[in-house]
């Protein structure tokens, strides 16, 4: 019976990893087979020249490339926004929280993680029309109103990485610098936060992965369908998710919805893009904070 | 022969949520001699340690009563008292842990990384520092030729006494060593006694530790815990 069963629990494992990883190679592959036709220069430049529109001397009206800018802008400044006060909460919750406070806080971000993106998507409209309403009349939806909203959406994971990380940390380490003479912020920033390192690096790499695939903030707070590069942080802008969401909502023929898949392709590399460069900045922040300095 | 006290602790009691590990110890501690505390584990004689530089205080639900008392300066000074800064006092009285715990960085930045928490950054008083203190723990002729490799590819021994070397870097008065030798062969552990006996003449030490035989060769005082108002000299 116990063998039987040990048996069929490892078979289970088995087929259950393999399911994920089926799965996975089942979309990238339908993904490639249908997005790799549709990957030309001209899905990206449309008609114009592709030097002239990556430095900026032409717009580029029928390709993507707008839109792959819009998307690279949204998620570096929502990140940048996201991580110094992710990170400092996390350090808060895990170094300085104590007894009531922390059970607090621990609720309400809890209750963050929790709200749908298109929530918080709402929350960011609502609060152009707020400040168009009582600042001034400039405002609208826009690439600056995306960011803070995505920002929002990500602050949880970041949070989150950082606090469990720090607080994984065995008080051994922890009491290493402090019988030094270290104090508290000292031991944070030269111990504790290097240790914690590849951990707040998962979770940026989970919020890069969020912000550049949400539609449902952008939809509400100042994506739109064309608009060309982003030229200014209060005007409106493309971006990826954006577009396959219309273009696969509304196509006309065959040839659009292609244009989608290329566009999702795009929208994979780009990540894939991303986490390559959060784990190079890790590495270089890693050797830093220990070794150099 | 005529000593002063070091240090003194009047009616310390310790808990951990509420369970008392140590209750009413008075005991002194005489300047420059090695103090030996010995007892079966989990007695409480690691707790005793972290009164005596305050790193108890991170645990939570923690307390303690009581005084203790330390001569800086010529005179004796309540180390919980309003004046004593935290980090200061930890710097006067050094800590070397059970198990050996060099950071990951090379040999040369853990030995300096106590000066530079202490704010110090001319160079040519990092150096004579790391090198005094690496000379101290016996460790320079070992690793003077690579001073940057990591710490932590150090043997057992090498790296306790690298610990030793970073603990004595800012030359405390006090050392406390809990265990220093337990994880260590027996030709380490020996190097680290005769290396301790040579630290008497500028520190006052306290030496945890479960061998007997180890504490009759090198201390001066033992003291039994469970503490029960009886010390063997
Ligand atoms: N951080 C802690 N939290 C709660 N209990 C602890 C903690 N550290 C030690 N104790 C308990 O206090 C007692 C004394 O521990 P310790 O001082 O480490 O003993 P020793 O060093 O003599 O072996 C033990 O029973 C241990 O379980
Ligand atoms: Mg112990």
């Amino acid at each position: 019976m116990n063998r039987f069963f040990e048996i069929f629990f490892v078979i289970w494992s088995w087929l259950s990893a393999l399911c994920l990883v089926g799965a996975v190679a089942a979309i990238l592959g339908f993904l490639c087979v249908k997005g790799f036709p549709a990957l030309n220069v001209e899905l990206i430049f449309g008609n114009t020249e592709p030097l002239s529109a990556l430095l900026l001397q032409k717009q580029v009206f029928d390709g993507l490339f707008p839109a792959i800018v819009g998307t690279l802008c949204l998620v570096v400044l929502s990140v940048l926004l996201a991580v110094p006060l992710g990170v400092a909460a996390g350090i808060y919750m895990a170094e300085y929280a104590v007894g009531y406070v922390k059970t607090c806080c621990d609720f309400l971000f809890d209750i963050l993680a929790g709200i749908p993106s298109i929530v918080i998507g709402l929350f960011g409209f609502t609060l152009a029309v707020f400040l168009h309403k009582n600042f001034s009349d400039q405002v609208y939806p826009c690439f600056l109103i995306s960011s803070i909203s995505l920002a929002f959406l990500v602050l949880p994971y970041i949070v989150r990485s950082t606090q469990i990380s720090l607080e994984e940390i065995d008080p051994a380490i922890r009491n290493t610098a402090l019988a030094l003479g270290a104090s508290r912020l000292q031991n944070i920033i030269h111990v504790l936060l290097p240790r914690a390192l590849g951990g707040i690096c998962s979770g940026v790499i989970l919020a890069i992965g969020r912000c550049a695939e949400d539609t449902a903030v952008i939809m509400l707070t100042g994506a739109v369908a064309i608009a060309g590069i982003p030229r200014s942080i209060l005007g409106q802008y493309e971006a990826l998710p954006f577009y396959i969401f219309y273009i696969s909502s509304q196509y006309a023929d065959q040839a659009e919805l292609m244009r989608g898949y290329g566009a999702s392709l795009i929208l994979i590399m780009l990540c894939t893009l991303l986490f390559l460069v959060a784990f190079l900045v890790r590495k270089r922040i890693a050797y830093q904070a220990f070794y150099k300095a | 022969m005529f000593e002063l006290i070091k240090i003194k602790t009047e009616n310390l009691s310790f808990s951990y949520n509420g369970n008392r590990i140590l209750d009413n110890v008075s005991l002194e501690f005489r300047e420059k001699t090695i103090t030996a505390i010995v007892g079966p584990s989990g007695i409480g004689k690691s707790t005793f340690l972290l009164t005596l530089n305050r790193l108890w205080e991170t645990v939570p639900q923690s307390s303690m009563s009581g005084r203790v008392k330390i001569r800086f300066d010529g005179k004796m000074q309540d180390i919980y008292g309003n004046g004593m800064s935290l980090t200061g006092l930890r710097r006067k009285v050094g800590m070397v842990f059970q198990a050996p715990n060099p950071l990951p960085m090379s040999i040369f930045k853990n030995i300096a990384f106590p000066l530079k928490l202490a704010g110090i950054k001319d160079r040519r008083t990092i150096d004579e520092n790391v090198e005094r203190a690496l000379q101290q723990a016996g460790l320079w002729m070992e690793v003077k030729d690579r001073l940057n490799d990591s710490g932590l590819h150090l043997s057992g021994g090498q790296q306790q006494r690298l610990c030793i070397a970073r603990a004595l870097v800012l030359q405390p008065e006090v050392l406390l060593l809990d265990e220093p030798t337990s994880s260590l062969d027996d030709a380490s552990a020996a190097v680290i006694e005769e290396l301790l006996v040579n630290l008497k003449d500028n520190c006052t030490l306290i030496v945890v530790s479960h061998y007997f035989d180890q504490v009759k060769r090198i201390a001066d005082t033992v003291f039994q815990f469970p503490y029960n108002g009886i010390s063997q000299q």
